[in-house]
């Protein structure tokens, strides 16, 4: 590892000054848990580090509104994420995703916001928040300005977002009805990235489903809405016979990736058998 | 602490300190973070080492640029072939073969191999001047699988050289033009004419995959030049081997070599022989200041792995299932340099028929040269990949003869006094108890519930295999213990066996403890210092509980027999006289030792040439086995083990605590081999050298129910009736599983490891609809 500055700005404002639009060098940090390893493996040398970890405490809290959203701060850790009360409430898949996010070591230090913009497509929240409609706010020094997390990530580790840009808060939507669920497949042991994530969340007065997303990740270059499976979903009543048409829309419309975690083949068919039962999953919540 | 000697108990049957489950004398330094690594050690002007490794597999080295990385500031040194040579002119190390460079010379025989070595005071200058040096390859062919490497124009080594330890290698001196680094053959009645015979002739074939030890310590080694010697801290499994093998390098005599061993963070077969150690100590020399290098977790991948391996196998039975002629044809991957690779190859080659009475055996097991990283022992030395072979071959056997698996088994298998493959006689082989036991924990006699006991729609199989498995130790190997008594009555043992988590200290202290008839607390084990603890094979294969443990009981012995000289001398009885009491006699005050020395090699024939038949191939035999019971989901494929039944033969154990940990670790570990390890190659590159990418277990694969036991044995030759613990649990895990599989849901696996893919793509060809990449 090559000597680099550090710098430990105390306001938000300050810390977007210090990011550099043209130096790839130049990049800030909340747990630094993902660049640490790309630091230790060379794959990222610095010249520049900004820990976010000093700014405005209120980017590390949930906030819910009175319309019944939730705003995160994006400093806020992954492990508190799942211990605000507000976010228990209106977001339960949330919770549910965190138990087998990483690890309760990595979880208490990474933060919502670098999950986010570091756009690795084996992340688990970005499908969960796609699903619930969640918006990123961001901070640069032009202004401030509000995106959806599904328009977030363009690609393979790449995001919308500029190189002074931040991730200053993510915004969940009310509920109203909605229920959700995500499914993690792993294929190597319980403890990994996932082979294929699954995300989806419909509004439904117990029978006819409406408002359907359903989202996959870890076998796509970046998280997807699936538009065909939305629209076997939207207005049907739920049965057996629906559940597999889902499973047959995902597995036909889904370009997934193989990997040492599984063929392409392979995961197509885990999708089309497991896009019901993360349905039937979201019913059960 | 006024201690007796007890009454001399070496023939009585109930013991004070063996078998007790006493807590680790370790544990509480380990668990507070105390205990001693050589990763904590750091000397006064020590230079920290980082290593320049080869990018390609095959190639003839035509240039290595270093001078960019020598003028960084802050290095120190920066050291290529050429330099080692300057000390060392011929820097080849190895077991069984003198083949590896201290540094590459020439050419280079895999990825990641040494080819340079930087040295500055700051770890992370030295790791900066790495990335600035650069090599000329012109590259040659390479050769990556163990069959092609049988007959390929790629060749790893232009010559064989035989390091001269062992007989059986020496034929191969001088040898040109082969990868074979060795053929092992038995032959034992007449297969041939068997398979004639019988009513049926199977064969299959299987394979292993390439894995690793990933001791959570990696290699870690320093090298402290003092006046005169030179000091070799060293995570080490055989710190004797060490100070042999570096003397031979330098040219120098035993006792100009110290190697100190503090405990080890894992080893599992990894940390044997030369790994770091031949490169630290020249560097230390050339540089004239103490050197260290450790090693990351990705270099590991680099350094010693476990062989990848192709096994045929063909069985002539008869039509009630009684096998009558076994053929094994064993291909072991041994990657670029030999390492310890030949004696995998030979040790257990010659048990590749399985724990099986069978009449006409043809056994051809080799060990090839690959442009892969090196394979050498890990915890089973070859045997967890025979029993994937031979006991799934037998359960394919039994169901197409329609036959019960453990029906198949007690017809077959060897029983005591029976001879094994070599012709020598299985003797204090707890075969049939260890089967018994598992059929009984398992109720496989009862009816089994093959549908899921969950509501998953009726998507869930369940299925339940077993599979046992055995081994013989090493042979021969030899152990030197001394036992030396304070004038206090508290006693030392001196020895070089290494704790790496087994366990050993708290054994041997028990095991001396029982010998001198004194409380455990009174004994503290010395840690291996080539300067102070006697000669030591090695912490390797399930020995040192046997071996050492029966130089540590001699050496108390010879112990108690000199206090007891020393008691009559001065006119007391040694068994009513403290201790304290019978020196203060003597010397008048607090003072003088007893030391006893204990030195133990067993009987041994070697096997004859052509034929491997001897009379005594081994001290002891090892018997493990295992029962699964799997749930697998009919529309995915995926599959959970729910249940591990282990059962093993240790004879008597000494500590039953620790050896139970032994078999669910040695489970645990042959559980990753066999469900979710695998080094994965491009061109010879590791593209998962990171332990987020090479899945090891993680508490939550760990089976719900998990059953290990210790049947009821005495090893009559042991130590207190003792033999090895720590490899037993590896054997019938992977076969046991991929059994279970079969039986739930009708797909035999025959490669490792074990997939949800490979179940789903097999539930496919089943259904007559092959998945289509």
């Amino acid at each position: 590892m090559n000597p680099f500055e550090l710098a430990e700005p105390r306001t938000l404002k300050s810390a977007v000054k210090l990011l550099d639009a043209g130096d790839e060098s130049v990049r800030v940090f909340g747990g630094c848990t993902a660049l640490m390893l790309m630091m230790k493996t060379g794959v990222f040398q610095p010249t520049r580090l900004i820990s976010l970890r000093g700014i405005e405490s209120r980017y590390s809290k949930v906030t819910s509104a009175g319309d019944g959203s939730l705003r995160i701060g994006a400093l806020t850790t992954l492990g508190a994420l799942g211990r605000f009360t507000a976010v228990k409430k209106r977001a339960p898949v949330i919770v549910d995703t965190l138990r087998t996010l990483s690890n309760v070591r990595v979880r208490n230090v990474a933060t919502l916001g670098g999950h986010l913009a570091h756009a690795d497509p084996h992340m688990d929240l970005p499908p969960v928040l796609i699903a619930l409609d969640a918006q990123v706010v961001t901070a640069a020094t032009a202004g401030s300005r509000t995106l959806a997390v599904a328009d977030l990530f363009t690609g393979y580790y790449e995001t919308a977002l500029a190189r002074n840009e931040l991730i200053s808060e993510v915004v969940v939507p009310a509920r109203a009805g909605r229920r959700a669920a995500y499914v993690k497949l792993t294929t190597r042991g319980a403890d990994d990235w996932p082979t294929l994530g699954i995300a989806v969340s419909f509004v439904t007065d117990g029978k006819v489903l409406t408002d359907a997303r359903f989202v996959v990740s870890a076998a796509t270059e970046k998280p997807l809405r699936l538009a065909s499976v939305e629209a076997v979903l939207n207005g049907a009543t739920v049965d057996d016979a629906l559940l597999a048409r889902a499973g047959e829309a995902a597995a036909a419309e889904a370009e997934l990736v193989g990997d040492a975690r599984g063929s392409a083949a392979y995961k197509t068919e885990l999708l089309r058998v497991h896009a019901g039962r993360a349905l039937r999953k979201a019913l059960a919540a | 602490m006024a201690t007796t000697l007890g009454k001399n108990n070496s023939g009585a049957s109930s013991f004070e300190s063996v078998g007790r489950s006493i807590p680790r004398v370790e544990a509480r330094a380990k668990v507070t973070g105390k205990a001693e690594y050589v990763h904590n050690l750091r000397l006064p002007g020590m230079l920290y080492g980082k290593v320049y490794r080869s990018t390609v597999a095959h190639a003839r080295i035509k240039g290595v640029d270093v001078s960019a990385a020598r003028m960084l500031p802050g290095v120190h040194a920066v050291y290529t072939a050429a330099d080692i040579m300057k000390l060392v002119p011929d820097p080849h190390y190895g077991p069984a073969f003198h083949d590896q460079p201290v540094l590459a010379i020439d050419k280079v025989r895999h990825v990641g191999e040494p080819v340079a070595l930087v040295l500055a005071a700051d770890p992370h200058v030295a790791e900066a001047a790495v990335q600035m040096i650069s090599a000329d390859y012109e590259e040659l062919p390479a050769v990556f699988d163990e069959i092609e490497a049988m007959t390929s124009k790629a060749v790893v080594h232009e010559v064989l050289k035989p390091a001269g330890t062992f007989p059986d290698l020496k034929h191969l001196k001088g040898k040109r033009d082969t990868n074979i680094a060795l053929d092992f053959h038995l032959r034992r009645g007449d297969a041939q004419k068997a398979f004639a015979a019988a009513d049926h002739v199977f064969e299959h074939t299987f394979r292993t995959q390439q894995v690793l030890h990933v001791p959570l310590e990696p290699f870690v080694t320093v090298a402290d030049p003092t006046p005169n010697q030179l000091v070799i801290h060293t995570a080490s499994q055989s710190p004797s081997f060490v100070r042999i093998e570096i003397a031979r390098l330098l040219g120098w005599p035993e006792n100009r070599v110290r190697v100190k061993v503090p405990y080890l963070g894992g080893g599992f077969g990894a940390k044997l022989y030369i790994k770091l150690e031949a490169l630290v100590a020249i560097a230390a020399l050339l540089a004239g200041r103490p050197v260290k290098i450790s090693l990351t977790m990705e270099e590991q991948f680099y350094q010693i792995t476990k062989h990848a391996a192709t096994l045929r196998i063909k069985s002539g039975v008869s039509r009630d299932g009684k096998i009558l002629a076994r053929e094994c044809e064993v291909w072991w991957n041994g990657g670029a340099y030999a390492d310890i690779g030949p004696r995998v190859t030979q040790k257990s080659g010659f048990t590749a028929p399985g724990p099986y009475d069978i009449d006409h055996v043809s056994i051809d097991s080799y060990a090839l040269y690959t442009n892969l990283p090196a394979a050498g022992a890990l915890r089973g030395f070859g045997i967890p990949q025979l029993v994937w072979a031979y006991e799934s071959h037998t359960d394919m056997i039994a169901k197409a003869l329609n036959i019960d698996p453990l029906a198949i088994r007690r017809k077959n298998i060897l029983r005591e006094g029976r001879p094994q493959a070599t012709g020598t006689l299985m003797r204090d082989a707890g075969i049939e108890q260890v089967l018994e036991r598992l059929a009984r924990r398992m109720q496989w006699e009862k009816a089994f519930d093959h549908e899921g006991s969950d509501n998953d729609k009726g998507t869930i199989r369940r299925g339940r295999g077993i599979a046992i498995g055995f081994k013989a130790s090493i042979s021969p190997t030899t152990s030197v213990a001394i036992v030396n008594v304070s004038a206090d009555g508290s006693v030392m043992v001196n020895c070089s066996t290494v704790d790496m988590g087994q366990g050993s200290d708290t054994a041997m202290a028990q095991i001396v403890a029982e010998a001198l008839g004194i409380p455990v607390e009174a004994v503290t084990l010395v840690h291996p210092d080539t300067d102070v603890t006697p000669y030591d094979m090695a912490t390797l294969g399930s020995r040192s509980t046997y071996h050492m443990g029966h130089a540590a009981k001699l050496a108390a012995e010879d112990a108690r027999d000199k206090l007891v000289a020393l008691a009559q001398e001065v006119g007391l009885s040694a068994e009513t006289t403290p201790i304290p009491d019978i020196f203060r006699k003597k010397y008048g005050m607090q003072a003088g030792n007893i030391v006893g020395v204990g030195s133990f090699i067993p009987p041994y024939t070697p096997p004859e040439p052509g034929t491997g038949q001897t009379p005594d191939a081994t001290p002891f035999w090892m018997i493990g086995a295992t029962g699964a019971e799997v749930e697998v989901d009919t529309e995915t494929g995926e599959f959970k083990v729910t249940r591990l039944v282990n059962i093993v033969d240790v004879g008597r154990p000494v500590n039953p605590a620790i050896v139970e940990t032994q078999i669910s670790g040695a489970t645990l570990m042959q559980l990753g081999f066999t469900l979710s390890e695998r080094m994965e190659f491009d061109a010879g590159q590791v593209t998962n050298a990171s332990l987020a990418d090479y899945k090891i277990p993680g508490i939550r694969d760990v089976p719900a129910v998990m059953e290990n036991e210790a049947v009821d044995m005495v090893q009559k030759s042991g130590p207190f009736g003792a033999k090895g613990v720590g490899e037993s649990g590896t054997f019938g895990v992977s076969p046991a599983i991929a059994s279970a599989i079969d039986d739930a849901v009708g797909v035999r696996l025959t490669s490792l490891p074990l997939t949800a893919e490979a179940v789903y793509r097999g539930l496919r060809a089943n259904a007559g609809r092959p998945l289509e990449d």
